[in-house]
């Protein structure tokens, strides 16, 4: 069983890295969205699916990265790859210093602080216009780069997802977990509870930033009202929700349901698609909290490292 | 290129930030009733409000009603779908972690945006009632915000009163504060539950059917007012009713000095960071609240 | 390979139609004209009346024989009103559906983002409802402006406060990419003219109460107050300034005031209010009454704005250019674009060679008694401009 998980995984492995060979312009462009999609929901698992802080800003991270990207390539002409990594550094150092105040806060007001971070990052990369070009947006140099952006995408999705069977299967992962059910309870077997949460934290804020900044280079243009808009923060949880938050491939699966799902279906239920979008979210939440591979563990006691 | 900032001027936007805080008061109060009572943030209360000013622009435009009577329509109406709300989603979401209320809530509520969007289209509508100001001096009170002012203070110290003095009011409290206990004095906790969903949302509808008078109208137009409610509770102290009222007064005064000192542009991050600001000295807000 | 094939199919549709030999035009595969519109979104309603633009436009060119003796057909997605969906859906609609040829999406924004495919591709893209002009300062080649700049909105509002003698201007816009562009070029055109610019300010996005900014503006007492906005703020803007008793002795508007919902929004508080547009219908270009009879016969009960007549026109500078060619080759019809100097329903049509638009005409508008009565430019004005505006107190 874990052999042909193995297997099927290597092989699905090399037929993305041989697609792009094959692919149309817009098979490219619809899979690297795809993977930051998988890379986002993934994210946000590393953070609240481990350690039970429901970010609901998480985007912020994301437009961080991108403006920080941007900057470097349209104002320094840095190249967009490691212009793209500073925006992931970008984003950490945010998750640094907002980190340990606001971990601080429980429940709901962790959530509407985490909301609150995005409207005022959102604001700065307004007001900031000598630096950012405000309400102007950003654009790129034109040149397309889309499968360089696809292999970087599938990259950062693959890293993330690493990270989290690495922590869900090791001890430090049981220490979040235990975060999650029971702070005070952590804290009392001695968990440094603080460090791990900041850790977490961080390590859910990097890959976003260096995605948004993949993803500022491929769009080729970036405003601040659509790198920080909170339907993103949104779609990833309910991309990780849905799948299975807390599990290494829960939100993996999830965000590739979801996004197939939404290309086939708006295009056909034009104005139907938002509402389909609010009733799966309530249909989720309300009969299979646990997601899809939360169901499936349940039933068939499957490892909790899937 | 700015302008020199005279008294005249923070008198004109002191009475701006006091005629909107009133209304951000009415509604967050709202808000405040359902954490307070359930723990759950209800991101659908903006559009709820937007159903409610939609109430009255029908009622206005159809049958002609004056726009502050139809509040006597769009409060039943929209206390009935808080209730329906509540029994058919909401009360499975009561005790489960947070996310589940904040997504279960943001479900339902891109879902009647969008519907709100098939009904009515996404067109500008707007209720051409009374428009014009009372000239003052040197300041100037819209008419229709100086109305819905009074409204919304009545509607707010009528609520306040009924939540101090009815039985019903009093057994709301008691369940905010514990429900354990409201359960053992023998309040009917999901009968409360009901009726605080159901009053909650009749003061969103009535902060909508004002806002309707006041500015143009649109499906999307709710999202703001849930995310300004959530500032006001936060800052009065979630759960925090009296604290409700006065983070309504004091974000609408917050918004407009700083628009004014500052720019419209940073005015939003004001809000925000004050937000931050009081939530790491005061975890439980200004007039403090219940912790979770 | 597909392509090639269709550029044979087309080269051998043309070689048998010049010797003679009559082909009926339904008897091949639709020429397919792709483009993702806001039909959803922040911009659904411009969006959608643009889509009108271009279907009726299909149906015109297709009653008149169609292009290349083929029919043409639009494929038309949505974009949700957000740009990295529009980039994803022109590269499916270049590499997936293999249209044959795309129009542009609504708004600049959107443009922007969007012109970097058409541009991979090599297809030439008249965008209609792209109007700021960094978009067509980049180098790009495949991408053609249908209509007046952005920072031209303000310039009949500027130019009619200079005749009149008036000193001072104030200017408050909305944070985005277009009417930053306005602000820019009308300050620019302000000191051209003598007028001192005293106050300017941005407002964020969804911002509905502009008290603060209204009340910093009416300290500084300009002679003339401009909004750069969309119809929502405009709306709301307008409505302010009278609670405020704001009394500028001229006040315009960029986006919006030319709808006739602007006027029944506000009723009589939209007197006196001077509009900038690109296009009305009842100027004198040609088609105009053609146009407008079969809209309405079209499109019974819908509003028509001057996206529907864009969209319209960009089609119809699209197809003709594409019977000149000959070809569908991009080359080809880049060329003919280029060298296109033709008065359409929308107004003058002619780019540089950065496909940057400099024939068409902005117009301005005064709200009187209800209608939109042109002021400016003096050669297309239908009558003359009521000023000054009175104060709110007199009206």
């Amino acid at each position: 069983m874990k052999r042909a998980f193995q297997v099927g995984l290597a092989v699905l492995l090399f037929g993305l890295a041989l697609y792009p060979t094959m692919a149309s312009g817009y098979g490219i462009r619809f899979m690297l969205q795809l993977f930051m999609w998988v890379a986002l929901a993934q994210s946000w698992n590393l953070i609240s699916g481990l350690t039970g802080y429901v970010s609901f800003g998480h985007v912020a991270f994301f437009g961080t990265g991108a403006y920080a990207a941007g900057i470097l390539v349209t104002t320094h002409g840095w190249h967009w790859v490691p212009a793209s990594l500073a925006g992931g550094v970008a984003a950490v150092i945010l998750a640094l210093l907002i980190g340990y105040p606001c971990l601080r806060l429980k429940g709901p007001y962790f959530a509407i602080s985490m909301l609150g971070l995005n409207e005022v990052m959102r604001v700065l990369v307004s007001y900031f216009e000598g630096l950012t070009g405000g309400g102007s947006g950003l654009s790129f140099p034109t040149q397309p780069a889309s499968v360089q952006i696809y292999y970087a995408m599938a990259l950062s999705a693959l890293a993330v997802t690493g990270a989290a069977y690495f922590i869900i299967t090791s001890r430090f992962g049981l220490k979040f977990m235990t975060i999650r059910e029971d702070e005070v309870a952590a804290e009392a077997m001695g968990i440094d509870t603080a460090r791990y949460k900041l850790g977490a934290f961080v390590l859910s804020a990097f890959v976003p930033g260096v995605v948004g900044g993949l993803f500022a280079r491929d769009t080729g243009y970036i405003e601040p009202i659509s790198v920080f808009a909170l339907i993103i923060t949104i779609t990833m949880i309910v991309m990780a929700l849905f799948g299975g938050k807390g599990t290494v491939w829960g939100p993996v699966l999830g965000a590739v349901t979801l996004f197939v799902l939404q290309e086939l279906v708006w295009a056909r239920f034009l104005f139907f698609y938002q509402i389909l979008f609010g009733a799966i979210i309530v249909v989720v939440v309300l009969l299979m909290p646990r997601g899809i591979l939360g169901v499936l563990q349940q039933r068939y006691h499957l490892p909790r490292t899937i | 290129m700015n302008v020199v900032i005279t008294p005249a001027m923070v008198g004109q936007v002191v009475i701006s930030g006091l005629l909107a805080g009133a209304l951000y008061s009415l509604v967050a109060l709202g808000l405040a009733l359902i954490f307070g009572v359930m723990r759950v943030i209800n991101i659908a209360h903006g559009t709820i409000l937007m159903l409610g000013a939609y109430t009255t622009f029908w009622s206005f435009h159809i049958l002609g009603l004056n726009p502050y009577l139809s509040l006597l329509v769009s409060m039943p109406l929209m206390f009935l779908l808080g209730v329906l709300l509540q029994r058919t989603f909401v009360r499975r979401v009561v005790d489960a972690p947070e996310l589940s209320s904040l997504l279960l809530t943001f479900g339902i509520s891109i879902a009647l945006v969008n519907m709100a969007q098939l009904a009515f289209t996404s067109d500008l509508r707007s209720v051409e009632f009374l428009t014009g100001a009372f000239l003052l001096g040197p300041f100037a009170f819209s008419k229709s915000r100086v109305i819905s002012f009074a409204f919304a203070v009545t509607l707010s110290l009528f609520a306040f009163w009924f939540l101090q003095r009815t039985k019903l009011g009093k057994a709301i409290r008691a369940t905010s504060q514990s429900r354990e206990v409201a359960m053992v004095c023998g309040i009917n906790v999901q009968r409360i539950h009901l009726y605080s969903f159901g009053i909650a949302s009749a003061l969103s509808a009535a902060g909508g059917s004002l806002v309707a008078v006041m500015v143009a109208i649109q499906p999307e137009m709710g999202q703001v007012y849930t995310f300004k409610s959530f500032l006001v509770i936060v800052l009065g102290g979630a759960g925090n009713y009296p604290g409700a009222l006065l983070g309504g007064m004091l974000l609408g005064l917050v918004e407009q000095l700083s628009s004014l000192f500052l720019t419209t542009q940073v005015s939003e991050a004001v809000a925000y960071l004050l937000l931050v600001l009081v939530l790491l000295l005061r975890p439980t807000g200004l007039l403090g609240g219940r912790s979770t | 390979m597909a392509r090639w094939m269709r550029q044979t199919a087309g080269l051998a549709t043309v070689l048998i139609v010049a010797a003679g030999l009559w082909t009926p035009a339904a008897a091949q595969a639709p020429i397919k004209i792709g483009a993702s519109l806001s039909l959803t979104g922040t911009y659904a309603a411009l969006g959608q009346n643009q889509q009108r633009g271009y279907r009726l436009c299909a149906k015109h060119v297709n009653e008149k024989g169609g292009v290349l003796g083929r029919k043409i057909e639009f494929v038309v997605y949505d974009d949700q009103s957000q740009p990295a969906t529009g980039v994803r859906l022109y590269e499916k609609l270049i590499t997936q559906d293999k249209v044959d040829l795309v129009m542009g999406p609504y708004s600049s924004a959107i443009t922007e983002a969007v012109a970097n495919v058409n541009e991979k591709y090599k297809m030439p893209m008249v965008a209609p409802m792209a109007s700021t002009t960094a978009i067509f300062k980049k180098g790009r080649k495949f991408i053609f402006m249908m209509q007046s700049p952005a920072e031209a909105y303000l310039e009949g509002l500027i130019d009619v406060a200079a005749k009149k003698g008036l000193k001072t201007v104030a200017i408050v816009n909305e944070d985005t990419l277009f009417p930053k562009a306005t602000v820019q070029g009308t300050i620019e055109l302000a000191k051209k003219k003598g007028l001192q610019v005293v106050f300017v300010e941005a407002y964020p996005k969804g911002n509905t109460d502009f008290s603060a900014i209204l009340t910093k503006m009416k300290a500084a007492n300009p002679d003339v107050i401009g909004a750069a906005t969309y119809f929502d703020d405009a709306v709301a803007i307008t409505r302010q300034m009278r609670e405020l008793n704001v009394n500028p002795k001229m006040y315009g508007v960029t986006v919006g005031g030319d709808l006739p919902t602007f006027y029944q929004l506000l009723g009589k508080n939209a007197e006196f209010v001077y509009g900038a547009t690109q296009w009305e219908v009842e100027l004198p270009y040609p088609g105009s009454k053609a146009f407008l009879e079969s809209y309405t016969k079209e499109y019974p009960g819908v509003d028509l704005s001057y996206h529907s007549a864009g969209g319209y026109a960009g089609c119809q500078v699209l197809a003709e250019a594409v019977k000149r060619a000959g070809s569908l080759d991009g080359e080809k019809i880049r060329e003919a674009i280029l060298k296109t100097n033709t008065d359409t329903v929308y107004g003058g049509f002619k780019v540089d060679q950065d496909g940057f638009q400099i024939s068409h005409k902005m117009v301005m508008f005064q709200w009187q008694e209800g209608r939109k009565v042109i002021v400016w430019p003096d050669e297309l004005a239908a009558g003359k401009a009521r000023f000054p505006t009175p104060p709110w107190s007199e009206r």
